[in-house]
């Protein structure tokens, strides 16, 4: 390890190491100093301990919205998951041609803009010339204002939501399904089993890790989706789908003491990131086990 | 008759699914039951996946009144193309779509520059400190973008980047995760290729630039491919950085013309689907890579 090799080394690193203080580490530093300052853009920060925390704990508003958000990602992911796992199952029995064209086709919702989503969801879900309320009609069910209801407009964002994820799931159980080797299903084959039984005893014990990955990289993003809300909604009718990071996002907008708004997010963050860290962990040592 | 059912049976099973060969036994009528069944999933899946993406370029088809009409139509009386025309003449439209079509090209070579550089500097390098740096930068894979959404706006704003173009692609585009995707990669490069370049005298800068960087293709079109996107379909940092017209992204375009047009509806889907229209080219043209690239993040 000669200084020369260090010096190229370095240099190699210095743009991403730069990048990443500034633009990631200053501000998550940042974040946990003015979460305990009392400050806003145009006076000294004044230190006020855990007020900003104890405030956001004593929020209704926002205890309210990270339930709402649990409750939609309870919704959202594992719908993803059933559905993204038949499909896959699907996709791996056939080949070639109509393979491609299964999994372009459940891919492409993915590369899709939040706030196309949204545009177009709108539209389905109009009251007037809505498609939602066309289809319903056939079934002799009254027209509704799905966004604009205050009992439906949550689920109409879960419609979206699962769009928006299905084929990257998708994607990744398909990868995991046809590393599974062909002779565990031919030996069940022989002892006579059926679908149910395979899927149950070998592919989803070996999904294992998969799926949990999915389940919380899911969660997480389901928890924090707030392109949909802020678009479609914008949080109405009556909170119904304020959302948590649509909250603070709120917050952020109209308080210029940004401490609390800081606070809540961090809150947010602690409770996620642990999660998604602690995957991350199990599915390392996995790989080392692997080889 | 006992002999004639080994005649028939294989006869049946070649109806059902001629080009496949394995030793499941879905022939008979049940097995047609199967493939039917699976092509009535497959088809109803792939129908739910693409039918938003029909009925938003349909409905820029139609007229201002049509799109919200009753009864409800699913195709228009006429096929009309004034919504396209009309919006391809705002050139507030033309210029979001350029300077956001620019912006993204722009980050996605500052990615893919420097993420790989750091990626071969962790896979391939050896330096002081080297572990201390590597826990450092993969520490921020797992900070959730919202817990520093608002403090990047305070630090951009002391900066005084806000409204330029910088703003919008500086702040992304070094990525953990990219850098981990990368490094992964260039780990499984075999050793004796640098070896035989090292022998013949190269700098490791040398390697990288012509052993690494032409062997990248497929790890860069997964990062380029994903950070092009990243960019073009962000909302909410624009939102808070860019006020002046002329940096305005194209999803704060059709946003903005949504709350500000409500009644132009027709001309906002025919927006959208310009708007979705880049993203749609790359994927189809790269999706053997992008697909693929979901196989070597090695998610086991």
């Amino acid at each position: 390890m000669s200084a020369r090799s260090n010096v190229m080394a370095y240099a190699m690193l210095a743009p991403i190491v730069v990048l990443l203080t500034i633009f990631v580490v200053w501000p998550v530093v940042y974040a946990i100093y003015l979460s305990f300052y009392n400050w806003s853009f145009y006076t000294p920060p004044i230190p006020v301990g855990w007020r900003n925390y104890v405030n956001v704990l004593g929020d209704r508003t926002f205890i309210e919205s990270v339930g709402r958000g649990l409750l939609f990602a309870i919704i959202v992911v594992p719908t993803q998951l059933v559905i993204g796992f038949l499909f896959a199952s699907l996709v791996k029995t056939v080949s070639g041609k109509i393979a491609t064209i299964l999994k372009v086709s459940i891919y492409i919702p993915t590369i899709i803009s939040g706030v196309i989503a949204s545009i177009v969801f709108v539209l389905i879900y109009n009251y007037q010339g809505g498609i939602l309320n066309a289809f319903v009609g056939i079934f002799g069910v009254e027209k509704q204002a799905w966004l604009g209801n205050a009992d439906t407009a949550l689920a109409a964002l879960t419609v979206p939501a699962v769009w928006l994820g299905l084929g990257i799931g998708t994607l990744i159980m398909l990868a995991g399904l046809v590393d599974i080797p062909t002779s565990y299903y031919e030996a069940a084959d022989l002892d006579g089993a059926s679908w149910f039984q395979k899927t149950f005893f070998i592919t989803i014990p070996l999904m294992r890790n998969i799926f949990l990955y999915l389940l919380i990289a899911g969660f997480t993003g389901a928890v924090q989706q707030f392109e949909l809300p802020l678009v479609m909604t914008d949080g109405g009718p009556l909170e119904r789908t304020l959302l948590p990071n649509l909250y603070i996002f709120q917050h952020f907008r109209n308080d210029t003491y940004v401490g609390y708004s800081i606070a809540a997010a961090i809150l947010l963050m602690l409770v996620l990131g642990s999660i998604s860290a602690g995957i991350f962990r199990v599915l390392n040592s996995e790989k080392a086990v692997d080889g | 008759m006992a002999a004639e059912t080994p005649v028939t049976a294989p006869a049946i099973s070649s109806i059902g699914r001629a080009p496949r060969k394995t030793g499941r036994s879905d022939s008979g009528p049940k097995g047609v039951l199967v493939v039917a069944g699976k092509a009535v999933m497959g088809t109803l899946i792939v129908l739910l996946a693409l039918f938003p993406l029909a009925w938003m370029v349909i409905a820029g088809f139609k007229s201002r009144s049509e799109v919200v009409e009753t009864p409800f139509q699913f195709f228009p009386e006429i096929w009309r193309f004034e919504n396209y025309q009309q919006i391809l003449a705002d050139p507030e439209f033309v210029r979001s779509m350029s300077v956001t079509f620019a912006g993204a090209l722009l980050f996605t070579v500052l990615s893919l520059t420097v993420n790989s550089l750091g990626a071969y500097a962790f896979a391939r390098l050896e330096f002081a400190f080297k572990n201390v740096l590597w826990v450092y930068v993969i520490t921020t894979m797992f900070i959730p973008g919202m817990a520093i959404l608002l403090t990047s706006f305070v630090v951009v704003t002391r900066l005084r980047m806000l409204d330029t173009l910088a703003v919008l692609v500086l702040p992304g585009a070094a990525s953990a995760a990219h850098l981990f995707f990368m490094r992964q990669y260039y780990l499984n490069v075999p050793l004796a290729l640098e070896e035989a370049a090292t022998l013949d005298g190269a700098s490791k800068w040398a390697i990288y630039r012509h052993i690494f960087l032409p062997m990248s293709k497929p790890v860069f079109v997964v990062v380029g491919m994903t950070s092009f996107l990243a960019f073009w379909n962000s909302y909410v940092w624009p939102i808070m950085t860019i006020t002046s017209r002329d940096l305005y992204q194209i999803q704060q375009y059709l946003a903005t013309f949504r709350s500000e047009r409500a009644a132009e509806l027709g001309m906002l889907m025919a927006g959208s689907t310009l708007a979705a229209l880049p993203v749609l080219i790359l994927f189809l043209v790269f999706q053997r890579h992008i697909i693929g690239g979901i196989k070597i993040a090695g998610l086991k």
